[in-house]
């Protein structure tokens, strides 16, 4: 493929990602159809499906492509944490809901997507992200290291619980319209009863 | 033929009418019917004809009881999510603290498993729209989340837990687990024995970080 061919995929894809990212966090994902995002992105269906295999395969990029630059700081930020283990882990998940809920239609279409199973296959899955659990892997390690977590503290487990707890506080935004403070007040309280389990 | 009703003779209660009951026949034929295509085609795969059809009435009369497929659905997953409470109430019975705990959520997954197909349409249903997201949390989470905070509080009264346990906090936390675990069984496959592996140690860090204090 030429250079300027394969420049237009990378715009059109681009296009597509951007109108598809809009279009679910004001309508959801349901809502929005593929001739609607094509259609936003100024593009032909056809050239939508050139590029993605589906609906869900769009969504799955849109938050692969959002999170890409969220974990990207954090990487960055992850080695400079100070202060206990709970506080570090309390500073990522933050972060994290900062970041999300800043459209939080768009990451309750993705949760909603990581379980329409049998209907759309090829989504990730949410809580997926292994960056993400090798990140808080990482800090649970460093905790054991300076002794503030036992040797034998169950951090498999631990990491599920804290993907548990930050997946389902997001049910709370659709049940009382939770804003991201309230998010992480609860996140907060959690993680310290998690890190008290493995102390 | 179904047993007659008969109320006992104080009860005070007007019997229901022949008609009543003969609407109340049809709707239960119908819910039937419906709860075993939907097993064996999903919810997109039956339709109201082969429902119909299945329940041996015409389409007409299943319009007569439902207004559509979905407040069809709907009946059955709200007696799914009654039936599945029952199981998990009686097996928290048997025990106490994180015993107790484990029983209940073996009990919810086995309810589950024994009819995945409806589980899994009831999930892609619920998260549609905010509405349905929001009836999903008051008739399958919360009545959950109770039956939990009960054998949490029985746990702290006893002593077995610590006497600063935030009782809602340990409760919501043992719910997103219990929830949670559902992925694993729909994305992965896990059985049984797997699932409640899982849950055993999940109960175990959590009951264990109990005491916590909120400056922790």
């Amino acid at each position: 493929m030429s250079g300027v061919r394969q420049a237009q995929k990378a715009a059109t894809r681009a296009r597509v990602l951007a109108a598809a990212r809009d279009l679910f966090d004001e309508v959801g994902y349901d809502e929005a159809t593929v001739r609607a995002i094509a259609a936003r992105a100024g593009v032909s269906t056809g050239g939508v499906f050139a590029a993605f295999s589906s609906k869900a395969d769009i969504l799955s990029q849109v938050m692969a492509d959002r999170v890409d630059g969220l974990l990207e700081e954090l990487e960055r930020l992850a080695p400079h944490l100070r202060g206990s283990t709970a506080d570090r882990l309390r500073s990522i998940f933050a972060i994290h809901y900062a970041f999300e809920m800043r459209r939080p239609r768009l990451f309750l279409a993705h949760v909603a997507a990581a379980y329409h199973l049998g209907l759309e296959p090829g989504v990730t899955p949410y809580g997926r992200n292994r960056r993400l659990q090798q990140m808080l892997r990482e800090i649970m390690a460093g905790g054991v290291e300076r002794g503030e977590l036992r040797k034998d503290a169950d951090l498999d487990t631990a990491l599920q619980l804290l993907l548990a707890a930050y997946a389902w506080n997001y049910s709370r935004v659709v049940t009382s319209g939770a804003d991201s403070q309230v998010l992480t007040d609860a996140m907060d309280a959690q993680i310290g009863v998690i890190v008290h389990g493995l102390a | 033929m179904n047993a007659m009703f008969k109320p006992a003779p104080d009860a005070g209660v007007r019997p229901p009418t022949r008609r009543a009951l003969a609407k109340r026949e049809t709707r239960e034929k119908i819910v039937a019917a419906a709860r075993a295509l939907f097993i064996e085609r999903g919810y997109e795969g039956a339709t109201i004809r082969e429902i119909a059809s299945a329940a041996g009435m015409s389409t007409g009369a299943v319009f007569a009881s439902f207004a559509d497929k979905a407040e069809l659905f709907a009946e059955i997953v709200a007696n799914d999510d009654r039936d599945h409470l029952v199981a998990m109430r009686a097996a928290a019975a048997e025990a106490k603290g994180a015993d107790a705990l484990l029983a209940a959520f073996r009990a919810g997954y086995a309810f589950h498993l024994a009819q995945l197909p409806l589980l899994q349409a009831a999930v892609s249903v619920a998260w549609l729209t905010e509405e349905a997201a929001r009836e999903r949390a008051r008739s399958f989470q919360r009545p959950v989340v109770e039956l939990i905070s009960g054998v949490v509080q029985a746990a702290k009264d006893s002593g077995e837990l610590p006497a600063r346990t935030d009782v809602s906090l340990v409760s919501d936390m043992l719910w997103d687990a219990y929830a949670a675990n559902y992925r694993a069984l729909l994305n992965r496959g896990l059985d049984l024995d797997g699932l409640t592996a899982f849950a055993k140690r999940q109960i175990a860090v959590i009951l264990a970080g109990a005491g916590a204090s909120a400056a922790a």
